[in-house]
């Protein structure tokens, strides 16, 4: 499923709303309890250079027979997204950065195919199928509120947001209306903020 | 030093140098990479063919000489090895102009390359670099490169010789479509003496390493930001290194914090939270503007920076 263009965040209670990842698309499939493709968008496999997460993306999944679709990312020492280490990574340097799996859908769980059931019931299933760990979780999302999400991630320093319809099923191609991918409007700082001053928001907003 | 990119000989009269050609500059500009705009990813250029509607490899190319509209010859490498041409492997010299009085045709250059004498040419290569040296010439000759036979300029340069090629005259361009005064124009004694007084007045010795390319050096300043924006330094404060889910908290604590500005806006003067937000970004921006002014005069400028944010 390809995502339209967004035109810029809205509020809308039949939309889902993640962050969209400057990572790549990936789709990872786990059967016989072992993770055996990911397959990177426009890539081959990404499963040599994500090596890491062919023990651990099984291991935190309750099913077996599962297809998920989320983003690959990397990170640095300090935990944040770096988009030159997962470049590093695909081009198979398998020391740069640590690797992270954000699922935000699941096409397949227990071998039966749930693309024909709408979005809401197959995030449900992901979220009680995928146990959060170390490098693998499912991405947190916001029910209806794409523009408070937006200026969440404007303080976070990332530029898109997903928005997806409740109802869709998951089809091939383009998306139409069912997945947006929406610029979070530009903020007046040119810098990201740091994750030490992102952590510290809410200690803040406590004293005033 | 790179690899020599041809090997051949000086040839003129009877006498034969064996040299070697280095390419003598390089391209300084700031290289980019297309990616696609959504994943960050490498583009790659794929040879199509639109006959067949696929993708091919190079391996099943070939070269096509256009001999009339839509009418190809194949040229294959036998082809251009067995063209008859004393150039091959030479550097064909033709003859010997007045370096500084006749070198107006030498001024359409394409590329240099330096020299390299092999050692039992190293006593004629000099005695040819010395004499063109001495009287001022400049030497006129041909050579094949890239698969194309050349003209060429070679001229005595520091320890070595200078082989600059030129472009063939039909290939520059006549002077008649510009704009050019047919008179003579009128120059007043005063003014060409203001002329020369500012001409004396700049004039030195040209040394190269006295020119910076200024946009390429502010170009990669602005890219050097970029880079420092995306890769914060590591969070001295945490003892473990983060994970994902360390990120994920990170980005709750954002939405919470963006809720609670929300809610401070509404409940003060049901103001409208978009101006909230504007304020709470801007007094962001001071603050760290102030701290990058503090930090440009320390050493230590990242644990400084932090504190004071956090503080």
């Amino acid at each position: 499923m390809q995502p339209s263009e967004g035109v810029a965040p809205f509020d809308d209670p039949r939309y889902l709303f993640e962050a969209w990842w400057p990572g790549i698309r990936a789709q990872a499939w786990v059967e016989g309890g072992q993770l055996i493709r990911l397959r990177a968008e426009g890539l081959a496999d990404a499963l040599v250079a994500f090596g890491e997460l062919t023990d651990e993306l099984p291991e935190q999944l309750l099913d077996d027979g599962v297809l998920l679709d989320g983003w690959l990312l990397a990170l640095d020492e300090g935990g944040w997204l770096d988009t030159e280490l997962l470049r590093r990574r695909l081009g198979g340097d398998r020391s740069a950065g640590r690797p992270a799996y954000v699922a935000s859908d699941m096409l397949w769980t227990n071998g039966e195919d749930w693309q024909r059931r709408p979005f809401s019931a197959r995030r449900e299933r992901l979220a009680a199928t995928l146990r959060d760990g170390d490098r693998c979780v499912v991405s947190h999302a916001l029910l209806g509120e794409g523009t408070l999400l937006a200026e969440a991630l404007a303080r976070f320093g990332l530029g898109a947001i997903s928005a997806r319809r409740l109802d869709a099923r998951y089809r091939s191609g383009s998306a139409g209306e069912a997945w947006l991918r929406v610029p979070v409007a530009p903020v007046a700082q040119t810098e990201r903020p740091r994750l030490a001053l992102i952590q510290r928001l809410p200690f803040l907003d406590e004293a005033g | 030093m790179a690899r020599s990119m041809w090997r051949g000989a000086i040839q003129f009269g009877l006498v034969t140098i064996p040299v070697k050609l280095y390419l003598a500059t390089e391209q300084g500009g700031i290289g980019f990479n297309l990616l696609h705009a959504s994943c960050l990813n490498r583009i790659q250029m794929k040879v199509y063919c639109p006959y067949h509607d696929e993708v091919i490899p190079r391996s099943e190319t070939v070269r096509g000489y256009e001999w009339s509209k839509g009418k190809y010859v194949v040229v294959t490498e036998e082809d251009i090895d067995s063209v008859p041409l004393k150039t091959m492997r030479a550097i064909e010299i033709e003859m010997f102009i007045n370096a500084s009085r006749d070198a107006e045709g030498t001024q359409f250059v394409k590329q240099a390359y330096y020299l390299e004498p092999d050692q039992i040419g190293a006593k004629a290569f000099y005695l040819l670099k010395s004499v063109l040296a001495e009287q001022g010439k400049s030497a006129i000759c041909k050579i094949v490169l890239k698969d194309r036979e050349q003209l060429a300029a070679l001229n005595p340069f520091s320890k070595s010789m200078l082989l600059t090629t030129l472009h063939w005259p039909d290939e520059v361009r006549a002077m008649d479509e510009l704009n050019l005064p047919e008179d003579q124009i009128d120059i007043k004694p005063s003014e060409k003496k203001m002329a020369e007084q500012l001409v004396a007045s700049m004039t030195g010795e040209f040394n190269a390493d006295d020119h910076a390319d200024d946009y390429r050096q502010a170009l990669m300043a602005v890219i050097e930001r970029k880079v420092a924006g995306e890769k914060p330094e590591p969070a001295a404060a945490r003892a473990e290194p983060t994970n994902i889910t360390d990120l994920m908290a990170a980005l709750e604590a954002s939405v919470a914090a963006a809720r609670s500005d929300r809610k401070a806006a509404s409940a003060e003067d049901k103001a409208p939270t978009k101006v909230a937000t504007k304020v709470a970004t801007k007094v962001a921006t001071k603050a760290k503007a102030k701290a990058r002014a503090k930090a440009k005069d320390d050493e230590v400028e990242a644990p400084r920076e932090r504190r004071r944010k956090t503080a």
